[in-house]
């Protein structure tokens, strides 16, 4: 009986020490960015851009919205590809889910009408 | 009453598991400035590489924005900033660290700029062993005030364990960590390095934590340790 006791408090205290459901999820984000960072092709571009479609699709975060700049980014990344209606559509999306982005994402708006 | 004693030992090594730091400051003390300003919005700087490794910058740009963005905070996108910054001329970081930063408030709308100083990324040839010093300064854009600063000395164990143990598992271990590439490992690396260091950043507003976790030990300002990619 003894034992179930101490077993019991042992699993507790490793309970407690269990992190809560992040935020957000983010897929394989860091290696497909860094890919993309350091390739800049077809090919990691193709997978930055599978990466934001499952992050934003199957996002399984505490919050249960796209985490910020993720609609951003894939804008952007849309941009580069002549892609703009698409990508300006993302760009607006990520302004109405974090007004605070609106400074910068206008900004951007304007650089790419130049 | 050796049973006790038996028990107290247990409980202390299981709760030893679970604190990161030896001096449990608060973090409503170590980093009084944060909940003071209230920041949500947070522009990381291309970090500042003076290490041997060039590459060592972008396995560190590409991880910072998880952990602080799943801290609750809004984390600007990392390449737009980055078109911005090379729009504005504005992409040596090392220009800014000791200069005000009102600029990027007005350009991003940030409140808080993150400089990360990549000191040292040294392989150990031997063992599948990385050491990393790497030091992470969040100044306010509002005040050019330091809120948050630490210095980690961080050991990374690269070696992947399939955990199926024995000799075969060995054998299957080695395997895996000669698929498991450079860049991908190197990217863990950083992202570890990332994690451990803004595990104790102030919740920011979109965290259910904000303003609750005042009493929550703010880790040491300079930290040693050793991770891997379970971590």
């Amino acid at each position: 009986m003894k034992k179930i006791f101490y077993v019991l408090t042992a699993v507790s205290l490793m309970g407690s020490c269990t992190v809560q459901k992040p935020l957000y999820t983010w897929d394989n984000y860091e290696v497909t960015s860094y890919n993309y960072v350091k390739n800049s092709d077809e090919k990691s571009t193709q997978a930055l851009i599978e990466t934001y479609r499952k992050i934003i699709e199957y996002q399984k975060g505490s919050r249960g919205v796209v985490p910020p700049g993720v609609y951003a980014d894939y804008g952007f990344v849309l941009l580069q590809k002549d892609k703009t209606e698409e990508g300006r559509a993302m760009l607006l999306k990520e302004v109405n889910l974090y007004p605070e982005s609106k400074t910068f994402i206008d900004r951007i708006l304007k650089i790419i009408e130049k | 009453m050796k049973k006790f004693y038996f028990l107290a030992v247990i409980v202390v090594v299981f709760l030893s598991g679970c604190t990161t730091t030896t001096t449990p400051v608060k973090r409503s003390v170590a980093y009084k400035k944060m909940y003071d300003e209230k920041p949500l919005t947070i522009l990381l700087m291309p970090p500042i590489n003076r290490s041997t490794n060039v590459e060592a910058k972008d396995f560190f740009h590409s991880t910072l924005n998880v952990p602080i963005a799943n801290a609750g905070y809004y984390v600007i996108p990392t390449f737009l900033s980055m078109e911005i910054l090379k729009n504005e001329s504005a992409y040596d970081t090392e220009l800014f660290i000791d200069n005000p930063l009102d600029k990027f408030r007005n350009i991003f709308g940030a409140d808080l700029a993150l400089f990360t100083i990549i000191h040292k990324w040294d392989k150990s040839s031997l063992a599948a062993q990385v050491y990393v010093q790497v030091e992470y300064i969040i100044k306010s854009t509002k005040t050019n005030e330091v809120v948050f600063k630490r210095t980690g000395d961080i050991y990374y164990n690269a070696s992947v364990s399939t955990g199926l143990g024995g000799g075969l598992g060995a054998l299957a271990d080695l395997a895996l960590s000669a698929v498991n590439t450079a860049a991908t490992q190197y990217v863990d690396v950083a992202r570890a390095c990332n994690k451990y260091t803004f595990s104790v950043l102030p919740a920011g507003k979109y965290s259910p934590l904000y303003e609750t976790d005042t009493d929550l030990p703010a880790g040491n300002e300079s930290f040693k340790v050793k991770l891997d990619s379970n971590y």
